[in-house]
């Protein structure tokens, strides 16, 4: 058994909510209701519950998995929160996959719902950040990603009308999402992306993503048991990594290199392609340069090159290389406990994406970014490789 | 005009320590700027942490005062501050490479929004706060060569 004797036999994510108006629980009973009525499965077979880790909601309560388990009712053999920031969700596909390797369930739940604009139980306080970033005002990740932003402008500098065109791109993906934010499905330009107001100049309120409240989930089984049930559209994880701390045994870094270098090749050489093979790639976005980075560290280009990659190429729907189909995180909403890019990534390779539908459905590349560590760029980076059976 | 960044040294600050890095804040009731410092790598290491990023044992952490000059590494404007820090922006936080090779992040006073840039040198301000312990903070180090 590996990864990829393993199959995600079903979607389900609810419309993405400047602020919830049902409790967190409510929208996970309307994924699990969702899921069970797609497949035909019995609640009863389900015996594993996957929960990311990002929850805003649920972070007070060191329970919240087995919690979640009485609430909806579900009996598990594996019971299991993944704690890898914006990788939780790539991440809890490979977590799931790992315990149908080893038999501890047959039939996972990987459930991503957060309420944390409703109610958000985040506590940073035993950090660095209450010595070492708060005392001098560094305002989070837009302060942080201010810094990677400069840093980077110095090393290779930085047409930041190329940020903009990535930031329009992904906006008028989520003009055709009707899950996405209601209050982001609004046209923007290059020009309203340059002249939105500087919250850690360089970065932009139209860089940053905006929190979100929503629900989405997953059904993952072995490929036998999906074939048995007669499940038809399957999506196979064929290749998975994850770095977290990438070089935290230097002291001095270059911080326009992350741990995508190393996930990237690993994730990418367990799938047996080439990045050129990519058909579409969904990466996280929490800052719109995240992915100029992202495109560097991938190898679709080399470091330094992001902004010529980018004007060199269409990452439309409809375009050479599709990216963030349903408008992304920052035009869809950070919802969901971030799992967006990956519920997009599986509707578009069974086929399901209607007027925003890729072409190229031979496969889709996925990524996570978690956590901000001090004076650098992420924590954590993840790939996964995506296929239709 | 030279663009106007504030100081920031109006904003009150309580900083709780973590115990591992009370000898870092006990250097700063003298402004003296100590770190720490690997003696099995010869290298060091800053924000402060438990053991060696560098071995992963406590044994081979000591403290050691330098001097606090460097070079920008990169900064940003805080536009949109934190809750204790609204009203007083823009505001400069700079991330600095020290001479001893890490970063340190902190605000920068006495500086125009023209003046600064990648590379530039800067030198340490002491900022007082009510404890008897100070802020490391940069300034630009305009005599240095």
């Amino acid at each position: 058994m590996s990864l990829r004797d393993n199959a995600i036999v079903a979607y389900a994510e609810t419309k993405v909510m400047e602020k919830s108006d049902r409790d967190v629980w409510v929208l996970s009973g309307e994924i699990l209701e969702e899921l069970l009525d797609k497949t035909g499965i019995d609640k009863s077979e389900i015996d594993g519950l996957v929960m990311a880790g990002l929850t805003g909601t649920g972070a007070a309560n060191p329970f919240w998995a087995q919690t979640t388990a009485d609430v909806l009712g579900l009996e598990v053999g594996f019971c299991e929160q993944v704690h890898v920031g914006g990788c939780s969700a790539a991440g809890c596909v490979a977590r799931a996959a790992a315990a149908i390797d080893y038999g501890m369930c047959e039939v996972a739940f990987l459930l991503f719902a957060d309420t944390h604009v409703l109610e958000d139980r985040t506590d940073h306080s035993h950090s660095y950040r209450r010595e070492w970033t708060d005392p001098y005002g560094l305002m989070g990740p837009p302060g942080a990603f201010g810094l990677l932003s400069r840093r980077y402008e110095a090393q290779y500098g930085l047409d930041y009308r190329m940020l903009g065109k990535l930031a329009v791109t992904q906006r008028n993906h989520a003009l055709l999402n009707e899950n996405a934010c209601e209050k982001l499905r609004v046209p923007i330009t290059i020009d309203d992306y340059l002249s939105s107001r500087m919250i850690a100049e360089p970065i932009r309120l139209l860089d940053c993503v905006m929190r979100a409240d929503g629900a989405a989930g997953l059904i993952m089984m072995s490929r036998r048991r999906a074939k048995e049930k007669g499940l038809a559209k399957n999506i196979i994880p064929i290749g998975y990594a994850e770095r977290t701390n990438f070089k935290g045994g230097e002291n001095l870094v270059d911080v326009t290199r992350s741990g995508h270098e190393i996930c990237g090749q690993k994730a990418l050489g367990a799938a047996g392609i080439g990045i050129e093979d990519v058909a579409s790639f969904h990466p996280y976005d929490d800052f719109i340069i995240a992915i100029m980075l992202q495109l560097e560290a991938f190898g679709f280009c080399k470091p330094g090159e992001g902004v010529q990659f980018i004007r060199d190429h269409d990452f439309s729907y409809n375009g050479d290389l599709p990216l963030n189909t349903g408008g992304g995180q920052i035009s869809a909403g950070q919802a969901a406990c971030s799992s967006h890019n990956l519920v997009e990534a599986v509707r578009q390779l069974m086929g399901e994406a209607g007027k925003r539908q890729v072409k190229n459905t031979r496969n889709a590349l996925v990524t996570g970014i978690g956590w901000i560590n001090y004076g650098r760029n992420w924590g954590s980076s993840a790939a996964l490789v995506l296929v239709p059976e | 005009m030279a663009k106007a960044l504030n100081d920031t040294l109006g904003v009150k600050r309580a900083i709780k320590h973590f115990d591992f890095s009370e000898p870092y804040w006990e250097g700063t009731r003298q402004k003296k700027l100590v770190i720490q410092y690997c003696r099995v790598t010869g290298k060091y290491q800053h924000f402060p942490r438990p053991v060696s990023i560098f071995t992963g044992r406590r044994r081979d952490i000591e403290w050691r005062e330098v001097s606090g000059t460097g070079v920008v590494f990169s900064y940003t404007i805080t536009h949109r501050g934190t809750a204790l820090f609204r009203g007083v922006e823009p505001y400069a936080v700079v991330s600095v490479t020290l001479e001893v090779g890490v970063n340190f992040i902190a605000n920068l006073v006495n500086c125009t929004a023209e003046e600064l840039k990648v590379g530039l040198k800067v030198k340490p301000y002491w900022h007082p706060l009510e404890d008897g312990t100070h802020l490391f903070m940069f300034q630009p180090d305009r005599g240095a060569a």
